[in-house]
Formats: structure tokens, sequence, C-alpha cells
């Protein structure tokens, strides 16, 4: 007889693990399929590794500005590319470890192997030598994830053609780098790249790079890279490109043509569903992804499914909360997904934003102001050499209520944490104006932001009042 | 007359909201001087008038939002506002101060002990007219819809005259009584003010009086307060509700996360959502002769509300079930002998430990959330002359059986001396009317508690078991609960597990 678990969750990224750690918590029998490595995308081929080289990067970056600190540098300062790679495997093992150390103290039985639905509340294992397993569970958490796009017609050489799964792993450093794609992770590269010593050219189709952004933010950080030496074409396509030597030719739909040694393709990351067996039971999908509802349910009884293969939202921290939330559901606790959820941007200086854009809000109809507080007037930005950058604060202009945060600037992906914890409670814009924030401190540009929004700022000249006269009928 | 419209203010906006109005209807406006201040998505701008005038009238409410060219205001002309008369502002108070030539009148106010406190009764003057009264000293009692308190003076002076005596009921914050060194001080006073007691100034709870006032008003400090739940409210909420006036415990339920009262939440002057109960019907017509018409005492007032609401927003539910009393009833008789218990402390003892085995049972509902309990607070009802008083005794499922019998007790005592103890805190009330012959009742459930049990008298009765029938003692167990925590399966299993308890009481003491 086949093993029966309360709970199945197909996949060990960030979704699939946490549900899996939450499932046990709660008390249920869980079995966690994973067909490569525990920790997913996130640990193995994203945010960890990416971070890791980002580290070392950004190290460069100071090290070439480092006389301006005070700090002479003698002459002869290189990238070791395969010291920083073997730095940042010892890091991803060291997690991994510690995801199967966590699962293994929780009782969660983990399947090696890849994980397909034979039917309702049953899965199959295939591993890669042996006979395949099987077993059953009352409730399926499908945590299947993505996986980089490609784009048709392209050359598929990986040499040359590559994602980002193979870029964190490259053995040697490319002298001529093309990005195509604007994105987070187009951003990130570029930025990587370029403090290690790569010429890089961003192609973006959108009109900005992080189109899903403040297009404020945006536009300083094209001003930032573009100051870098990092070329970027916004709004334009690449017409055609061909493997040519050892390297590539693009044509650019401006003209323009990159011979480059390297393509880096970060155009987005399609759902990992198909071959899964989703047919099974009769599930359907939009365009890959399995739509499901604010409690994580799919139209099939007791299936869940979380993180990117839902689309919903393609970040580590939107899936783990998925998780808990599609866990405490499969359970009988009814709960409902609808935090506000960041984002983050591992560029230097860094991205961070949450809620409403004002863009977004306008489009919404809602009555708003903005408040902004430029780094550049902030004393702990100044005193560690980073003011670039700003923040800027929406909200609603009747209510007062907090609609978004949107900040660029040093460290930024730290601080953007309390603005999403203000958006969560529903603080007014007031209620950040009177909280005390530390000073010296990155984050209290976000008061001093909410202070500007309310016309309430002391560490910027008077905004300026306009005058008008009424019209008359 | 003419009428102002909203302008485009900046490169942008296609609307604004209205910030503040610098005019009021009345105000004479010189061309190009500034009649309201706007925010628009770029910042603030202010709206200059084109034309001389008078504000005749203003369309659009601060805080509201409007799209450009929608109509503002009306003005009208300029000669208009030259007439003297309507030029002139009133001053802002009408209210002049009293000025107390004869002497310093004081005037001592029925305190607002807790945020729901609308009127107190005055259950008893510690002093009599005449009398000096000493800062600190409790001059009299009252009773609110909560509980019985004294209060304390905080100034010290000759009580001159009582105008609310012994029975009477005041408004808070209105005058009960007057210090002064004479008599006739107080006319003066009174004569001051445009009339007597009941229309004496009215001071605001939460604005500290002002002038000539603040020397002449003593704070009164109660003694003792009632345990008022703290109210989850942002500090925006707070701020508003103290600027409006309003009382944020009667905001029925915020929006914020865990029920948090958002700024959004608090409703305008005037708009008060208030959760108390609705009115009685007042009889019409007239009555026959004899009949005299009471005052309701604070707490049938209280009963009355706490009891509509339950009956009215809880979805009550019943199970009755007849335990074979001959075991409990040899048990107590068993234990009295050693402490002197009574019936009901036994079980009390039996649901603290049936409550602890369903988490249902130890909960409760909060709005859309339920809050579980750790212990079994039960809350044990007491019957006194004004009416019924529940204290509770908490975590009653660690108490030994002598224990809770000296609990209830002192709680008892306490009731019957008028302090309530730990009201509020209770998840379960346990209703008796066995003393006195009952053979079954139904209880209403005691918000904000899930669950009550009435328990009946134990009566001789025909025991059938095994086929053959017996005599013996049995009782009537009737749970009234909120189907919103406790569904039918439950309390039945609830039911059962106290009346395996009830019927094998031995169990309680191991």
């Amino acid at each position: 007889m086949s093993k029966h678990y309360n709970i199945a969750v197909l996949g060990a990224g960030p979704g699939g693990y946490v549900a899996a750690l939450k499932a046990a918590q709660l008390g249920a029998s869980v079995a966690l399929v994973e067909k490569e490595h525990l920790g997913g995308t996130c640990l193995n081929y994203g945010c960890i590794p990416s971070k890791a080289i980002l580290a070392s990067a950004e190290l460069m970056h100071h090290v070439q500005h480092a006389a301006e600190m005070g700090i002479d540098v003698p002459s002869g300062t290189a990238v070791n590319w395969t010291k920083i790679q073997s730095r940042k495997d010892k890091v991803v093992q060291t997690l991994r470890t510690g995801i199967k150390g966590l699962l293994g103290a929780r009782k969660v039985a983990v399947h090696s192997g890849r994980a397909s639905i034979a039917g309702p509340g049953k899965v199959v294992v295939t591993k890669p030598a042996g006979a395949p397993e099987e077993f059953t569970a009352d409730k399926l958490i499908l945590a299947v994830g993505s996986v980089p796009s490609h784009i048709p017609g392209w050359p598929t050489d990986v040499n040359v053609v590559c994602t980002s799964d193979e870029a964190l792993h490259w053995k040697t450093l490319p002298k001529r780098l093309l990005i195509v794609g604007g994105g987070v992770i187009g951003c990130e590269f570029a930025c990587m790249m370029q403090a290690l010593g790569v010429e890089v050219t961003v192609v973006e189709m959108l009109p900005q790079i992080l189109p899903n952004l403040d297009g404020q933010v945006a536009q300083a950080l094209t001003k930032i890279f573009t100051a870098r030496s990092i070329k970027i074409f916004t709004g334009v396509k690449i017409e055609n490109l061909t493997l040519a030597g050892s390297g590539a030719i693009a044509k650019l739909g401006n003209g323009e043509t990159l011979d480059v040694e390297r393509v880096l393709v970060a155009t987005g990351r399609r759902p990992n569903t198909a071959e899964i067996g989703l047919d099974t039971i009769g599930l359907a999908t939009d365009r890959g992804f399995v739509r499901v509802n604010d409690r994580m349910e799919t139209p099939a009884k007791g299936v869940y499914c979380i993180g990117d293969a839902n689309g919903r939202c393609l970040l580590a921290h939107a899936a783990s909360a998925h998780g808990i939330t599609a866990v405490e559901n499969a359970l009988g606790h009814g709960n409902e997904f609808n935090a506000p959820i960041p984002n983050a941007v591992y560029t230097f200086p860094e991205v961070g934003s949450v809620g409403l854009t004002a863009e977004e809000a306008r489009a919404k109809g809602m009555p708003i102001s903005v408040g902004t507080f430029p780094l550049s007037h902030l004393g702990k930005a100044l005193a560690v050499n980073a003011n670039e950058g700003f923040v800027k604060v929406v909200r609603h202009r009747e209510t007062d209520q907090l609609l978004g945060v949107h900040m660029i600037g040093h460290n930024v992906t730290e601080c953007i944490a309390a603005a999403g914890a203000l958006l969560h409670q529903k603080a007014s814009v007031q209620e950040i104006a009177e909280t005390v924030f530390a000073h010296p401190t990155i984050s209290e540009s976000i008061k001093e932001a909410a202070e500007d929004a309310l016309s309430m700022g002391l560490h910027l000249p008077p905004r300026k009042i306009l005058r008008v006269a009424a019209g008359v009928q | 007359m003419p009428t102002l419209t909203l302008s485009q203010a900046g490169k942008t906006a296609s609307s604004a909201t209205i910030l503040r109005w610098r005019k009021k209807i009345g105000d004479s406006v010189n061309k190009a001087e500034v009649l309201l201040v706007i925010e628009t998505d770029e910042g603030r701008a202010e709206i200059e008038s084109p034309l001389e005038g008078t504000l005749t009238e203003v369309l659009v409410p601060t805080g509201q939002t409007i799209a450009v060219g929608s109509p503002l205001a009306v003005i009208g002309s300029a000669i208009a506002a030259q007439t003297p008369s309507s030029a002139t502002q009133p001053k802002a108070n009408p209210v002049t101060h009293p000025t107390n030539p004869a002497g310093k009148v004081t005037p001592i106010l029925m305190p607002k002990a807790g945020q729901s406190m609308e009127e107190g009764v005055i259950v008893k003057w510690h002093v009599q007219p005449g009398a000096v009264v000493q800062k600190g000293a409790v001059i009299f009692e009252i009773e609110t819809d909560k509980a019985t308190m004294e209060v304390e003076a905080v100034d010290s002076g000759r009580l001159a005259r009582i105008v609310v005596g012994d029975g009477g009921n005041s408004s808070v914050l209105q005058p009960v009584a007057y210090l002064a060194d004479h008599d006739s001080d107080v006319d003066v006073f009174l004569a001051a003010q445009g009339g007597g007691a009941a229309s004496a100034t009215t001071i605001s709870s939460e604005t500290p009086p002002t002038g000539a006032q603040k020397e002449a008003t003593v704070v009164l400090a109660p003694a003792e307060t009632t345990s008022t739940g703290r109210v989850k409210a942002s500090p925006a909420a707070r701020k508003l509700a103290r600027e409006q006036g309003v009382d944020l415990a009667k905001v029925a339920q915020g929006s914020g996360p865990g029920g948090r009262i958002l700024s959004t939440d608090v409703p305008a002057i005037g708009e008060v959502k208030t959760a108390s109960a609705p009115a009685t019907p007042v009889i019409q017509g007239d009555l026959p002769a004899g009949v005299v018409r009471k005052r309701m005492s604070g707490m049938r007032k209280a009963i009355a509300r706490n009891l509509t609401l339950s009956k009215t927003t809880i979805p009550h539910w019943y199970i009755t079930s007849r335990i074979n009393a001959g075991a409990l009833m040899g048990f107590y008789k068993s234990q009295k002998a050693k402490f002197g218990c009574s019936v009901n402390d036994v079980i009390v003892m039996a649901c603290a430990r049936a409550i602890m085995e369903f988490p249902a049972m130890h909960s409760r509902v909060d709005g859309e959330t339920v809050l579980e309990f750790p212990g079994a607070n039960i809350g044990v009802a007491v019957g006194l002359e004004e009416g019924l008083v529940v204290p509770v005794v908490m975590n009653a499922e660690r108490l030994t059986l002598e224990q809770l019998t000296a609990e209830t007790k002192r709680l008892a005592n306490q009731a019957r001396a008028g302090k309530i103890e730990n009201m509020g805190q209770g998840i379960f009330t346990i209703s008796n009317l066995g003393m006195y012959g009952v053979d079954e009742f139904i209880a209403i459930v005691n918000p904000p508690e899930a669950a009550i049990l009435a328990v009946s008298t134990v009566r001789e009765d025909v025991i059938v078991k095994d086929g053959a029938i017996r005599a013996g003692q049995t009782m009537n167990l009737t749970l009234s609960s909120d189907h919103r925590l406790i569904d039918g399966t439950l309390g039945a299993q609830f039911m059962a597990k106290l009346k395996a308890l009830l019927e094998n009481p031995i169990q309680l003491i191991a």
C-alpha cells in the first residue's frame, strides 16, 4: 500500500519548503517533493547567489571609490571571479544544509525526484534511478515555480546566449555583455557586471527600465547607470540576433548594431506547470499559470497553488506568504491573503517599493498627494558617501491614508520593511510624520517624505504654494 | 451673483481637495485676496478671489475633492459687504464667565468615570450642606450602568448647596453641588449664569475648562474606576474623535487589522453609531390610577442593554440534559462536611474541567475574530436586591474544590458589598435557580461570553436503569450557546462530558 500524507507539497523553493514546515508545525504529516535542490530558484538560481556575487561587486565599487573616503588602495586590485563563485557556492551550500536540517527537525518526508499528479490526491515521484515512488495525500500544494523565458528563434548556444540560471554559474566573465530586458534581474546583472569590469549594454522594449516601478525611481537609476558607462536603450527592440565568432551580433530597432561576447536574456519567467499532470485533476492553466483565489485555492478541490506558478507575484517572499496561507486553509483555518508585498532591487544604490505608485493611484482615480525627500539632504547618506537617491511617499489626500512608498538609495531594501508594516496597518501619513525615527539613519527619509507630503517638512525649504485666481461663472 | 469655480492649479492637476477656507460666509473679500487653500497631486495652492464682494455661499466643504471647473463659492456685490451689521462678526463665545463679587463659588460636577458613562445616579451624599469638605475625602457615592463607586473631592471648601440629592440623576460633568463660603454666593453665581443649576454651563469632557471656569471647577477623581477595555484605535483616529467629540468606544467596528479603529472609521459629528440598546417604546395614553413611575436604576439599565444586545445579536441555541444527581448529592454532602461547599461549587468545578477539553468552549467572538482564553473564567451569577451581577472566578480549572468554594464565597460577598470582580473577563456563566425549586429554565448568554448554563433544582424522580425502575434524584441542565462559535455537535459533546463528570464526581478530586 502506498504511503498517505495529510499534505503533499510539490517543489521545495521558498514557497514549498516554508509551506511544508508550516504544515508540519500545525501537526500535519507532510511530503515534500523536489526534483533538484532544496531552496528552489531563490536559493540556487536567484536571490541568494545573485546577492552573494553582488556583494563582491559592490565591494569592488567601494574600492574604486575608496580614495573619496580617504582610503588609498594600492594599485593592482583585481577581480578574482573564481573566488567570487566559490564563495557564492559556499553560501548556497550552507543555506541548503540549513533547510535540510529544518525539514528533518519537523519530520517532513522529503522525496527527491520529479513529481507528477496522477489523479486526485495521488502523486508519482520519478527518480533518476530506480522505480518511481507513489503516495497519496488529502491536500496538494503546487509550488512548482518558474524558469527563465527564452526568446523563440534565437540561437540556443548557452555559451553565448544564456539566462540568469547559467549566468550565476559562469566560469569566466565576458568582456562585453548584452542584457536583454531591463527589469529587476536585468538591472541587478547590469550593476554587478559593470562593477566587475564588464562592458554592459541593456536593451529594454518598454519605455523605462524597472517597468513596474515608480517612473522617477527608474529615471534616477538610469542616470546613475549611465554615469557608470552602462549603455541603456529603452523603447527599443532587438530585431535580430546572430552568432558571430565566439560572440553574437545584435541588430537593434533604432538602427544600432552591437557586437558582444555574451547575451543575457532577462525578459521574464514562465511557470513550470507543464508535465506535472494537471490534466489528471482537470486543472486548466492561463498562459501556464494556475489561477487561484485569495485562499490560494485552485478550481480543483483540495489543490492549492502558491508562488511563481500562480502568477500573482513572482517573488520569493510572496511565495512563502502564499505557502502559509495555503497551508492554513488546507488545514481548516480560514485565511485570506491580502498583505502588501514589498519589492526590492539589489542594485547599488538599492530600490525598495511597496504599495501603489503615484501613477497607479491616479489611474484608479484616487485623489493623492506626493511627498519626496532627496537623500542628498540626509545626514546619514552624506556621512556614508551615498547621497544618490530619494524617497517618495504617496498618500490619499482626503483620508490621509498611506498608499505607497518608493525608495532608491543606500540600503533602502532594509528600510522598505518599515513602510510595508505601516501600509499593512493602514497607517495615516500623519501617523508616520508623528513617529520618531532614529537619527541619523536612511530610514528617517521616510518620515521626511511623509512630512513633505503634508507640507510639514522642516529639512527642506518650504514647498512652493501656487496662487491662482478662481474662475468666474 | 457670480459663482466662483475651481481653476487649474499646476500643470496637470485635474482635481483638488479643499484644505481650508480662509474666509467665512459673510466675510468681505477684496480682489486678489485668498479665499481658500487647496491640495492637488502637485502640492498646495491658494485660490484668490477675482472679484471684490461678500462671500455669501460656500459650496464645497473642507476635505472634499472636486474637479477643475466645479463651482466653489458665491460672491455677493461689494456694496452688500459694506452693510455694517452683516459684516461684523459676533463674539465667538456668547457665554460670559460668571463674576463672583461676593466670593468664590466652585461647582462640583458629576464625574465621567469611564468612556461610556453618560449619566450617574447619586446613591448617597456623605456630607451635608454646611459641612466643610477636605480634599481627598469621599463626598458622595454614585451608581453608573457599570458599577457603584465613591467620589473624592480634590479641592477643599464649604459645601454650600446640593442640587442633585440622594437618588437624583445627573448627566456627566453637570454640577451636582456648589462649594462656597456663603449660601448667598451661590445665588449670585447662578444668577450670573442666567439660570438655575439645570442650565449651568456644560464643560466638555475632553476640553479643559478655560479662564474663570478653570479656577471654579473641582475635578473629581472617582475612588474606583471600572475596568473598561482598551479601545484599539490609531493615534489619528483618537485625535479626530477628540476633535469631533466622538466616543471611540461607540464606534462599532474599526476597519483596520484586528478591528483597529482608523481615522476613516470615526463618524462625523451627529452621526455616531451607538452600539447601545434601542430605546424601549414609552407607553402612550392614560395609565390606571395608582401606577407609580420609577426611574430605572443604572444596574437595571445595564442589564437591559446587555441582554437586549445579547438576544438581538447572538444567534442563541439551546440544549438540555437531565442528569442522575444521586452521586452528585452524595459527593456534595461528603465535601460540605469538610469545607462547606455548595452544589453550585461542584457544578462550577465540573464545568471548568469540561470547558478546558473544548477550545471553542473557552473562547468568545470578537468581531470577525475568535478569542481563545487560556483558562476557564467562569461567571457565577449572584442575585442582589437591585438586580443580577456576575463576578468571575478566574482560571477555575486550576482550583481545588476547597479553593473554589472559598473564592466563590469571597466573590459573592464582594458583590453584595457593591464590588464586582473580574468583570468582562469571563467566557462562561452559570446561573443556578435550583434553590427556588425550578424544574427547568433557559438563560440568555451574557455577552461577550459565548455560553451560559442554567442549573435547575435537584428533585426526586424515577430513574430507569437496565429496564428496572427505582426512585432517585435528577437535575436538568440547559446550555444556551452562541451558534457563531459553538455548533450542535460541540454543545452535545460538552454536555456529555459535563454529565459524565457530575454523575461520577469523584473524578473531580483526582
